[in-house]
């Protein structure tokens, strides 16, 4: 039965944990809240251990609280993250995704910094500051900074945040014995989208969206296994998804696995969603991680990485990449679908279309259809938030503003 | 090289876009050789490396053509606009062939067109026989952002 005004309007006939307001993707000022009270505590992956190798190598990254950031390998191979802007008249440092630089110099007025932040050159330093200002008052700005869960660099902008691993807590264990092994990214690659990047993590959250996929239904969701795909919740907002063991050869043109994952069951599968935007995808043979930038309300830039073993033969790396390229490739079968359904839905939600609700209503004993994960991850953005998903524009109050119909 | 055998490697090379843009994948793999190799490659200047993203023999490439109706896609057609640089024969029986690529995307609804991607064809080209076939194709990208993307090859 159709709905009128009233009866799409009303909250849907489920407990307040089970749907979202579909405002939390649309409005502005809680846009702005979310930069502020989830993004700037968050620890967040600003980019992999092999990307800036070297001494010197740094690394370009856009935090999605809005900050540009250096991450740099120090001489003394720490690595380091900085802001990337000149502590002199707020000018971009370094302009290039990624480099090599001994000297940081800002082109706008020569000032250089060292790999550890240090201001090194002040042009003509004495003659315009005599003994009020000098390079030791002109260090770049440092935000806390770790290697670790895979090699992966992660940044924190709050200093008196909580620490890397409180804020990870077990989420990763069930990854850990497959990260041992040092990785590198082969693929790298960005999509701008005019959609939430909650809708990115939604989907990422929830394997009811295996009938959007081929390529899933016929490799997983026909297969024996897939039903018992458990989720598991995490403090921090954080799930992971269990393993089945994927039928590859079921899909035309794909085969088993030639190669696999050092430990891991053949044609395993998992996955572990960080919040409050990055999600970590080990399938078989290649590791996915995917970091949402959000650059408004509806617009977002996802990061999409993919690794392999650093000791991989060439044969062993190009049959990575061909995995990886079938279905997570620019041209592959899967994240083009995905990308094209969280499109649609950013165009569903934007300002006037009066879209209402997001469901998240599906219980089956937190396995794969279920919808626990988002569920997880709504509850923890309407305690970071102070507002409930479901309602988000009511503050303070714990029940649904509009009457049911 | 005659002016007619520049001319018919042209052909080729524009025969092949319109095939793909008509999403006719029989026509398009009538224009190449047995062993026909596709390839779409990139550089990133983040990884500071060279990236395939896609690379299939011409087996690969029927099978992606006939899978690709089975899934989820966005119908805007795109429209490739190749432009034929140079020419540049190796022995009798083969040419290297670039060429210049834009590639526009159409809306369903209006018809509003954007720009979708740039790069250049690098291919090689068969001779011999009624007509020249494609024996290579290395689509090498210089746009690395493609939104929500597409499934079908450029």
């Amino acid at each position: 039965m159709s709905k009128n005004a009233a009866q799409w309007s009303a909250p849907p006939a489920f407990p307040t944990t089970h749907f979202v307001d579909s405002r939390v993707y649309t409005d502005d000022a809680i846009f702005e809240e979310e930069k502020e009270k989830l993004f700037r505590p968050s620890w967040i992956i600003a980019c992999h251990e092999s990307e800036i190798e070297a001494a010197f190598d740094y690394r370009l990254f856009n935090h999605p609280a809005g900050v540009p950031l250096i991450v740099i390998r120090g001489d003394d191979s720490k690595v380091r993250a900085f802001y990337n802007i000149c502590p002199h008249r707020g000018n971009t440092i370094l302009y290039d995704p990624a480099g090599n630089a001994k000297r940081m110099t800002c082109i706008f007025h020569q000032w250089s910094f060292d790999s550890r932040g240090n201001c090194i050159d002040i042009s003509r330093e004495e003659q315009g500051y005599q003994k009020r200002f000098c390079k030791a008052d002109a260090g770049m700005r440092e935000v806390k900074c770790e290697v670790a869960f895979g090699g992966f660099v992660w940044v924190n902008i709050t200093d008196d945040c909580m620490s890397l691993r409180e804020f990870i807590g077990g989420a990763l264990d069930i990854l850990e014995p497959y990260m041992v092994e040092p990785m590198e990214v082969f693929h790298f690659h960005k999509a701008h989208l005019r959609t939430n990047f909650k809708l990115w993590h939604d989907t990422n959250s929830e394997f009811y969206h295996d009938f959007l996929h081929y390529f899933n239904r016929i490799t997983g969701m026909l297969q024996p296994g897939y039903f018992e795909r458990r989720y598991t919740p995490f403090s921090n907002g954080h799930a992971t998804v269990g393993s089945m063991q994927i039928q590859y050869d079921k899909y035309d043109g794909s085969k088993e696995r030639a190669i696999g994952w050092p430990k891991m069951a053949r044609g395993g599968w998992y996955m572990v969603d960080i919040f409050p935007g990055m999600t970590y995808n080990l399938r078989t043979s290649v590791l996915r991680i995917d970091t949402a930038i959000p650059l408004g309300p509806n617009e977002v830039v996802i990061e999409f990485r993919g690794l392999g073993l650093k000791r991989d033969t060439k044969e062993e790396r190009d049959q990575r990449i061909f995995d990886h390229n079938m279905i997570w490739g620019p041209f592959g079968r899967n994240l083009h679908e995905d990308l094209l359904a969280v499109h649609g839905q950013g165009r569903a939600m934007r300002d006037g279309t009066d879209s209402r609700w997001v469901l998240q209503g599906r219980e089956e004993n937190s396995t794969i259809h279920d919808e626990v994960g988002m569920r997880h991850y709504y509850a923890e953005w309407s305690k970071r938030m102070g507002r409930p998903a479901y309602d988000p524009c009511r503050e303070g109050k714990t029940e649904p503003v509009r009457a049911a119909a | 090289m005659q002016p007619e055998q520049r001319h018919a490697i042209e052909e080729l090379v524009y025969r092949s876009c319109l095939a793909l843009d008509a999403q006719e994948y029989t026509a398009f793999l009538a224009l190449c050789t047995p062993d026909f190799r596709y390839a779409i490659t990139t550089y990133s200047p983040e990884l500071r490396r060279e990236q395939v993203w896609l690379d299939h023999d011409r087996a690969g490439m029927q099978t992606l053509f006939t899978n690709l109706p089975r899934h989820n896609s966005d119908h805007s057609p795109l429209t490739r606009h190749a432009t034929v640089y140079t020419v540049d024969l190796s022995g009798d029986a083969e040419a290297n062939v670039v060429s210049a690529l834009q590639v526009f995307r159409t809306q369903l609804d209006g018809g509003a067109t954007e720009l979708f991607a740039v790069g250049h064809f690098h291919d090689m080209v068969r001779l011999g026989g009624d007509a020249p076939k494609l024996a290579r194709r290395a689509v090498r990208l210089d746009t690395r952002q493609l939104g929500y993307g597409y499934h079908v090859p450029f």
